[in-house]
């Protein structure tokens, strides 16, 4: 499943979960920062959105999906050349979790949920801030 | 003024919601997100929340009849349903989950089959208080903000 919301910024995120809930949320945090979003359930969706090739600013990565996981998603999507920054999510995670998972590639890993503080601290983090450019 | 009794009333409701331990912060969090583009974004959240959720305690009710010894597929159910209930706040149905999870490492049958007793009832709970919730908003209408303190 894959969901684009176009906007005139030229800002693209690509949020992976298999989540119904956390995608209803980032996608409204998306809106309003302006951001266009597309939408994988699951790790295999998101390489092949890749593959097909789509180009992203940002991808939020969850852990735990059916089908291909993050974890392996990142490692494919690094493996196909791409340098997007990937920002992994997962709530309850183990050191152990998060160290296989930026092994695996991620730049960064946050907990879930999602608050409006912490979608704001990536934003800025990785350049897509509003007014902030975006590194290409 | 009738309103300002309604208001007075959806407030109460709301803080009791957090006081008992139903809600959480990040219930606030997606109150923050409604806006005149999307005036009945949390209504939309919840509904869809407890749309999905049922689905999810289907699998797991299914999973526990058919496969109740597989605790890797329990424990990934299980992890489904945290995850959404802890996307909208939703305190006690969270906490619940992690006790069923706990179960599952446990590979205590007997303990995920009572841990999920009351994840439902605490589901059921949630959403009779939430739709008496929206419910009383529609009766107070789009000039109602939602507030912190509940005030």
């Amino acid at each position: 499943m894959a969901a684009l919301a176009i906007s005139s910024c030229g800002r693209r995120a690509l949020l992976v979960d298999d989540n119904v809930i956390n995608r209803m949320v980032v996608r409204k945090l998306m809106e309003e920062q302006g951001i266009a979003l597309e939408e994988a359930e699951n790790g295999k969706k998101a390489v092949e959105l890749v593959k097909e090739g789509r180009v992203f600013d940002l991808i939020l990565m969850d852990r735990e999906m059916l089908v291909m996981d993050g974890p392996q998603a990142t490692k494919q999507l690094r493996s196909l050349g791409v340098t997007t920054p990937i920002v992994a999510l997962s709530a309850d995670a183990m050191q152990s979790d998060k160290d296989s998972f930026l092994q695996a590639g991620a730049d960064d890993f946050v907990e879930k949920p999602l608050s409006i503080d912490k979608f704001a601290l990536v934003l800025t983090k990785y350049g897509l801030q509003d007014g902030q450019a975006a590194d290409q | 003024m009738e309103y300002s009794s309604l208001h007075r009333q959806l407030a109460t409701m709301k803080k009791s919601f957090f006081d008992q331990g139903f809600l959480d912060e990040q219930f606030f969090q997606i109150e923050e997100l409604q806006d005149d583009v999307s005036p009945n974004f949390v209504e939309e959240v919840v509904t869809l929340f407890f749309k999905d959720s049922l689905r999810l305690m289907g699998n797991i009710d299914h999973a526990l009849e058919k496969f109740p010894q597989d605790f890797d597929r329990l424990d990934s159910l299980i992890h489904q349903l945290k995850g959404s209930a802890s996307s909208i706040g939703a305190a006690k149905m969270k906490n619940e989950c992690t006790v069923f999870r706990d179960f599952c490492d446990k590979e205590n049958q007997e303990g995920c089959i009572r841990s999920f007793q009351k994840v439902k009832k605490e589901h059921a709970c949630l959403r009779q208080k939430l739709e008496n919730y929206f419910q009383l908003l529609r009766q107070v209408g789009p000039v109602a903000k939602a507030t912190r303190s509940g005030n």
